[in-house]
C-alpha cells in the first residue's frame, strides 16, 4: 500500500450547527453529546479502520462553520483527500449553502480537477421530524453538482454515520487504485503483464 | 527582469567577490570581483550580483533564469556538470553546494529561457520572495561572506564583502523580509514565510467577497504578484508533500494571516534591521511567586467610604490580582473591574447610572422584539445573527447548573442578552464566541441588565478579536510571538521549523481568554486577575507563554509536527491547574521587567518604557503610551537601546495599564 492511502484527510464543512462536531464525535467515539460546545478554531481526531481489506487511518478535521472565520480555517484544506459537505434537513438555508461551501473548499484546496474529486454530501439531524429538506431535493442536488453520494444521517441516533464516512474512504481509494493504475501503465514493468490503459487526459 | 538602472536601488556595494576555482580542487581561488545590489522593482524586490569583468572559460556557464513563476534555477550548461568545488577550510558552506543537485526546471508558459546576465558566468539575480536561508560566516574570520539558500534549495555561491557592506545588506533585506535564526545552526538567518508583498497579495486574497474571487483577480493591479505567489506556494506545497506522510499536509498561507498584522504593528524587525533578532538576550532568572487568598468580603468592604466610594484602588487591584475574589464578591467587584461602575463613584451615583443603563437596555432589547416576522424577512443580517445565536446558546457551558437542561430560563437570558447586544452593535452583530464570554459574566451577575453592560465593557476590550478582518486576533498572535522570542527562542525556532510559528493553535486561547482551557470556575478567578490590568499590559499573553513553556518540553522531546501540536494544545482543555498558571505567568513579568535588556518590540507589548525611567507619579497612562510610541517610531536600532539604569519596578508598571481609574481624593 502506497504512503498516501495509509493516511486520508477528511474534511468536514458546513454552516454552523448542523452537527459537524457531533458527527465526527460519533464516528470517532460512537458517542453523542447534547451538551457538546460550538467549535472556536480547527480541531481534528483520528481514527483507524479496514475498508475492503485496506487498512487506513481516516484524520478528521472539524472546523468552526461562521463566515467570519474563514480566512482561519480555509488553511487546513490543503491536502484533504476527500470532503464531506454537510447540511442539516431541518434547516434550508445550510442546505442552500452547500454550494458555496464546495466552491469555498475548491478554491482553498487547490482542487486541480474538481470533477473527480470526491465529495460526499450529507444531510444531518434526520431524527428530527420537522424536514425543511426533502430526500428528493438533496439527491437532486447531488446529482446535478457532480453526482456525488448522498447520506441521510443522525448523529444523535447513529443513523448511516459510519456509512457516510466509509464511503468517503471508498472514494478516496477507488481514485487512489486508479491513479496507479495509471502510473503503472507508465512504468516499465517487467513482471507484470501491460493493464488496459483508462481513459487518461 | 530588473537589471541596475530600472527600478528603485536599495543597496549597492561594490567589492563583492565570488571566489571560484573553476571546478579544479588544487587550484587556486580565482576571485570574481562584483557589484551586489538589492533593487525594487513592480513590487518585487531582487537581489543582483554581477561581475565587473568577464574572464571565465564559457564552458561551466552558470545562469540564473527567472521564469514566470519567479523561482529561480541555476542550470548548467552542459549536462552532468557540477559546481566548481570550493572545499576551503574556511568555507564549510561549500560543502552544501556539492550536494545540491542542480536539476532543469520546465518553464511555465513555454517561454523560451533568456538567461539574465548572461554576458556572465557567475551572475545572478533572484527574488527575494525565494530566498530561504543566508549563512554567514562567524565573526573574526577575516571579510565576511553570505551564502544564499533559495526556497527549492539551490545554493548560490557565497559572496565575499571585501570592502564591507555586508551589515548594510541583512539591513536592507530585514525591511523586506524577517529573519530568524536558525536553531541548528547560529550561523544560518532562516526567512521567515512572509514576505511583505507577497503576505500583502495573499491578504488581498483572504479578503476577497467570499466566492468571486477569479472574477476580481483578472481586476487586481496585483495580478502578476499573486500569479507569481500561487505558482511559488505550489511549489513549495508539491515540495513538501514529497516528504514524511504524517507531516506532510502542513497548510502553507496561514502565515499570510499575520502577513499585514506584522506590517500594521511594525513588530516586525525590519525597524530593528534584522539584528534585533540574532541577538540573544538574557532575560536573567525568574523570581519565586506566591499568590495569595482570594480577597475576602471584609478586606472589600475595609476600602468602601461612606458614601460608597472605593478607596485604595490599586491596592485592590493587587489583591485581586494576587488571589482573586471569593465568589460572593464578583458580582459587585466585576462591574468595578469591567468598568461597568466607575470606582470614584458613589452609591448613588451608580443606583442613577443603573436606572439610565436599564432604560437604555430595555429600549434596545424591544428593538428586536418588536420585528415582525415579515420584516425580519427582509432583514438577512438579523435573521443570521439569531439563526446562529439561537444555536450556540444551545451549545454554551450546557453542563453548567444555571444552564443546562432544556428550557433552562438561564438560557433565554443568554439568547436575549445576545441579541440586544446585536442591536447596541449591529455592524459586529454577533460571532461565535461571544456566548462563551457572556456565560460566565451573566452566571455571577445574576443580572440581565446587569450582565449586558458588563459584557459590553467586555466585548470593548476584545472587539477587535470578532471584527471582520480578526485584526485583533492578528495583533495578539504577532504580539505572542514577540515575547515567546525572547523567553525561549529555541521553541520558538522549533515550532517554526515545524510550520508552527505563527501559533495557530491559541487561537481558541486568545479568541475566548482561555474559557474551554479552565474549568467554569477556574475561568472566573483568571479573568478576574487578568481585569485587574496588572502586572503589566497583556498579561493574557504571558498567560499564553506559560502554558507553552510547561508544555515545550513534551512537543520537542516527542517532536511534535503541525498536526500534533495543534491537537496536544487544543487537548489541554480543562487539565491546566489556573494557579500553576497564573504564578508562572506572573513569574514571568517580574523576570521581564527587571531585564535591563528588553528589546523595544516586547517592551511595546507588555507597555513598559525601554529606559526604565518612568516613576510611580509619572503621569496618565496615555502621555506614557504617547511618549512610548515617539520613542518607538520606525527608525533604525541596531541594538535594543536600553538605559544601563533601566532599573524597572512593580510600582512602575503598575501605572501603565490601558486603563487607569485615579482615585478622587474628595
Amino acid at each position: 500500500m502506497s504512503a498516501k492511502s495509509s493516511l486520508l484527510k477528511i474534511i468536514l464543512l458546513g454552516d454552523g450547527g448542523v452537527g459537524k462536531s457531533s458527527l465526527m464525535n460519533r464516528y470517532v467515539t460512537n458517542k453523542f453529546d447534547t451538551q457538546l460546545f460550538h467549535t472556536i478554531g480547527v480541531e481534528f481526531l483520528n481514527k483507524e479502520l479496514e475498508v475492503d481489506g485496506h487498512l487506513v487511518t481516516m484524520q478528521i478535521w472539524d472546523t468552526a462553520g461562521q463566515e467570519r472565520f474563514r480566512s482561519l480555517r480555509t488553511p487546513f484544506y490543503r491536502g484533504s483527500d476527500c470532503c464531506l459537505l454537510t447540511f442539516s434537513v431541518d434547516d434550508s438555508q445550510s442546505f442552500q449553502n452547500l454550494t458555496n461551501w464546495k466552491k469555498e473548499f475548491i478554491y482553498y484546496a487547490d482542487v486541480k480537477d474538481p470533477d473527480s474529486f470526491p465529495f460526499v454530501i450529507l444531510g444531518n439531524k434526520i431524527d428530527i421530524t420537522d424536514r425543511q429538506v426533502s430526500v428528493e431535493e438533496a439527491q437532486a442536488w447531488c446529482r446535478d453538482n457532480g453526482n456525488n453520494p448522498y447520506f441521510e444521517t443522525s448523529a444523535k441516533d447513529a443513523t448511516n454515520v459510519a456509512a457516510a464516512f466509509e464511503e468517503a474512504v471508498r472514494r478516496v481509494l477507488a481514485i487512489e487504485d486508479r491513479s496507479d493504475q495509471l502510473i503503472n501503465t507508465d512504468t516499465v514493468n517487467l513482471h507484470r503483464k501491460p493493464k488496459p490503459t483508462t481513459a487518461c487526459c | 527582469m530588473a537589471a541596475p538602472g530600472q527600478g528603485k536601488v536599495l543597496y549597492d556595494q561594490e567589492g563583492v567577490f565570488i571566489h571560484s576555482s573553476c571546478g579544479k580542487i588544487d587550484e587556486q581561488d580565482t576571485l570574481i570581483p562584483g557589484i551586489l545590489r538589492v533593487i525594487e522593482k513592480d513590487e518585487d524586490v531582487v537581489v543582483d550580483w554581477r561581475p565587473l569583468e568577464e574572464t571565465m572559460d564559457s564552458s561551466n556557464i552558470l545562469c540564473a533564469a527567472k521564469d514566470s513563476s519567479s523561482v529561480v534555477e541555476w542550470t548548467t550548461k552542459e549536462r552532468g556538470m557540477h559546481l566548481p568545488d570550493h572545499q576551503n577550510s574556511y568555507e564549510a558552506e561549500w560543502d552544501m553546494v556539492n550536494t545540491v543537485s542542480f536539476k532543469k526546471k520546465q518553464f511555465a508558459n513555454g517561454g523560451v529561457q533568456s538567461p539574465l546576465n548572461s554576458q556572465s558566468k557567475w551572475s545572478f539575480l533572484f527574488s527575494l520572495a525565494d530566498l530561504k536561508s543566508i549563512k554567514q560566516n562567524k565573526e573574526g574570520m577575516g571579510w565576511s561572506y553570505f551564502v544564499f539558500c533559495l526556497k527549492d534549495d539551490v545554493v548560490l555561491p557565497a559572496l565575499h564583502f571585501h570592502q564591507g557592506g555586508s551589515e548594510l545588506l541583512l539591513e536592507c533585506l530585514g525591511k523586506h523580509v524577517m529573519f530568524c535564526e536558525s536553531e541548528q545552526d547560529g550561523r544560518i538567518l532562516l526567512v521567515s514565510c512572509q514576505n511583505n508583498s507577497l503576505s500583502q497579495s495573499f491578504e488581498n486574497l483572504l479578503e476577497e467577497s467570499t466566492y468571486s474571487l477569479i472574477q476580481k483577480l483578472k481586476k487586481d493591479p496585483y495580478t502578476a504578484t499573486l500569479a507569481s505567489f500561487s505558482k511559488v506556494t505550489n511549489y513549495l506545497f508539491d515540495t513538501i508533500r514529497g516528504s514524511d506522510p504524517v507531516t506532510q499536509r502542513r497548510p502553507r498561507e496561514e502565515m499570510a494571516f499575520l502577513g499585514d498584522a506584522i506590517q500594521d504593528l511594525k513588530i516586525n524587525q525590519q525597524e530593528e534591521s534584522g539584528f534585533e533578532v540574532i541577538t540573544r538576550i538574557d532575560v536573567g532568572t525568574r523570581p519565586e511567586v506566591h499568590r495569595r487568598d482570594p480577597m475576602s468580603t471584609a478586606e472589600w468592604e475595609a476600602n468602601i467610604d461612606h458614601e460608597g466610594r472605593i478607596c485604595n484602588v490599586d491596592r485592590i487591584k493587587n489583591m485581586i490580582f494576587k488571589g482573586g475574589l471569593c465568589h460572593a464578591l464578583r458580582k459587585e467587584v466585576w462591574k468595578f473591574l469591567l468598568g461597568y461602575f466607575p470606582w470614584d463613584s458613589t452609591r448613588e451615583e451608580r443606583a442613577h447610572l443603573q436606572k439610565r443603563k436599564t432604560d437604555e437596555y430595555f429600549r434596545m432589547k424591544l428593538q428586536w422584539k418588536s420585528v415582525s416576522e415579515e420584516q425580519e424577512n427582509r432583514n438577512s443580517k438579523l435573521r443570521d445573527y439569531r439563526s446562529l445565536i439561537e444555536k450556540d446558546v444551545n451549545r454554551t457551558d450546557r453542563t453548567n447548573k444555571f444552564y443546562e437542561g432544556p428550557d433552562n430560563p438561564g438560557l433565554n437570558l443568554l439568547h436575549d442578552i445576545l441579541m440586544t447586544y446585536c442591536m447596541y452593535d449591529f455592524d459586529l452583530g454577533y460571532v461565535q464566541g461571544m456566548s462563551d464570554l457572556l456565560s460566565p459574566v451573566l452566571y455571577v451577575m445574576e443580572n440581565e441588565v446587569d450582565a449586558f453592560w458588563c459584557f459590553v465593557s467586555y466585548m470593548d476590550q476584545m472587539h477587535q478579536n470578532f471584527e471582520e478582518q480578526m485584526q485583533g486576533m492578528k495583533t495578539q498572535l504577532v504580539h505572542l510571538s514577540t515575547l515567546l522570542r525572547l523567553l525561549d527562542s529555541g521553541f520558538c525556532s522549533y515550532l517554526e521549523s515545524q510550520d508552527s510559528g505563527y501559533l495557530y493553535f491559541c487561537f481558541r486561547w486568545l479568541l475566548i481568554r482561555f474559557k474551554r482551557e479552565f474549568n467554569f470556575q477556574d475561568t472566573l478567578r483568571l479573568w478576574e486577575v487578568i481585569w485587574t490590568d496588572l502586572p503589566c499590559q497583556n498579561f493574557h499573553l504571558l498567560i499564553c507563554c506559560a502554558i507553552l513553556e510547561s508544555e515545550k518540553q513534551v512537543i520537542m522531546e516527542q517532536h511534535f509536527g503541525f498536526n500534533e501540536i495543534l491537537k496536544h494544545i487544543n487537548e489541554l482543555s480543562m487539565k491546566l491547574d489556573v494557579n500553576d498558571v497564573l504564578s508562572k505567568a506572573e513569574a514571568i513579568s517580574l523576570q521581564m521587567m527587571k531585564c535591563k535588556d528588553l528589546p523595544l518590540n516586547v517592551c511595546d507589548v507588555i507597555g513598559i518604557k525601554n529606559n526604565g525611567v518612568a516613576g510611580p507619579n509619572e503621569a496618565t497612562s496615555e502621555e506614557n503610551l504617547a511618549k512610548k510610541h515617539k520613542k518607538s517610531s520606525p527608525q533604525y536600532v541596531p541594538v535594543p537601546v536600553i538605559a544601563a539604569n533601566g532599573t524597572k519596578s512593580a510600582a512602575t508598571l503598575q501605572t501603565l495599564p490601558n486603563s487607569v481609574h485615579t482615585p478622587t481624593s474628595a
